[in-house]
């Protein structure tokens, strides 16, 4: 037995693969306990969604579909980088999953980046509440609340994006160092569970905020 | 059981999938289709997300206990959700006195 492996298996299990399905479940509890989190925001949209539908049509026609849909794509880019260092790492190419984490960082960057600007562009349309609002619209008070929930769930989604990315820049390093190998790289499958949560979580918000006022 | 090892070809597929997926909602999203809208907008990301989930996320490999989870919290979801928009929904159904 490596001394990776004495000080991978904790004392309180009997296998590897029992601390493997611990922690799987572990993460999975987790991320039980962040559907709620985002859920109370969705239903909170979707009750004002229905009562305004008209202001909440004209809000999501001043979203940026273009930006929008490049960063989903880049998104789920990411996602494959990271389910490919997973697979990397569990058949032990240490330097393909650094490889692949270290992009999988950088493509999550990209995305925050394209966030950013599209805040910029939201704030020179005069379209951010509570610092600078103006619409001309007589339902300007719904759009306003549209852009509040639009605010808060992508602003909280890009907290979930730097958590993450903090954590893949940790966990590509560690790799780097050798910690991690085919028969242990539990912290690994776990990182990715909540890369491709944070990822769910994008899809929804895509749908709800860019997609229904694109007619208009 | 050990962890399932997917293979990268399936990954692939999915990306694939996610990515026609997303343009198809894009050209959807430009027909006006009023309150059905939004639904197809859910459904399609609902495909998405189980995509997800279930390759990427390895939730089709998993033992029982894991896929009971994710069922679990999604049942609990489905039922905070629908309580509450059935509050609502139907507020405006009966009159209340007084108001």
């Amino acid at each position: 037995m490596s001394s990776t492996e004495i000080l991978a298996l904790r004392e309180q299990y009997g296998t590897s693969d029992q601390q493997r399905e611990v922690s799987t479940i572990g993460m999975w509890i987790f991320l039980a306990t962040e559907v709620m989190f985002f859920g109370g925001l969705f239903a909170g949209f979707a009750i004002y969604r229905m009562y305004y539908t008209q202001g909440f049509m004209e809000g999501s026609a001043e979203m940026e579909i273009i930006l929008g849909s490049v960063n989903t794509a880049v998104l789920i880019t990411s996602s494959l980088t990271m389910a490919l260092s997973v697979y990397n790492i569990s058949i032990g190419k240490q330097f393909r999953t650094y490889l692949l984490l270290l992009t999988t960082a950088v493509l999550g960057l990209v995305f925050l980046g394209i966030k950013f600007t599209e805040y910029y562009l939201h704030y020179q349309h005069h379209k951010v509440p509570g610092i600078w609002f103006e619409s001309s619209s007589p339902h300007s008070g719904a759009i306003e609340l549209f852009f509040v929930y639009y605010f808060c769930m992508t602003g909280l989604h890009a907290l979930h994006m730097i958590i993450g990315i903090s954590i893949v820049c940790v966990f590509a390093i560690r790799t780097a160092l050798g910690r991690f190998n085919a028969r242990y790289h539990t912290p690994i499958s776990i990182l990715g569970l909540y890369w491709h949560f944070v990822d769910i979580v994008w899809v929804f918000l895509f749908g709800i905020f860019y997609i229904s006022g694109l007619h208009r | 059981m050990p962890e399932a090892t997917v293979s990268p070809r399936i990954y692939f597929l999915t990306y694939a999938a996610l990515l026609c997926l997303t343009l198809g909602t894009v050209l959807i999203g430009y027909l006006d289709l009023g309150w059905f809208s939004m639904f197809v907008a859910v459904a399609i990301a609902a495909i998405k997300a189980t995509l997800i989930a279930a390759f990427f996320m390895h939730a089709l490999y998993e033992k029982v206990v894991i896929r009971l989870l994710i069922g679990g919290a999604l049942l609990w979801f489905l039922i905070l959700i629908t309580l509450t928009m059935c509050d609502y929904i139907t507020r405006s159904w009966l009159p209340v006195p007084g108001k």
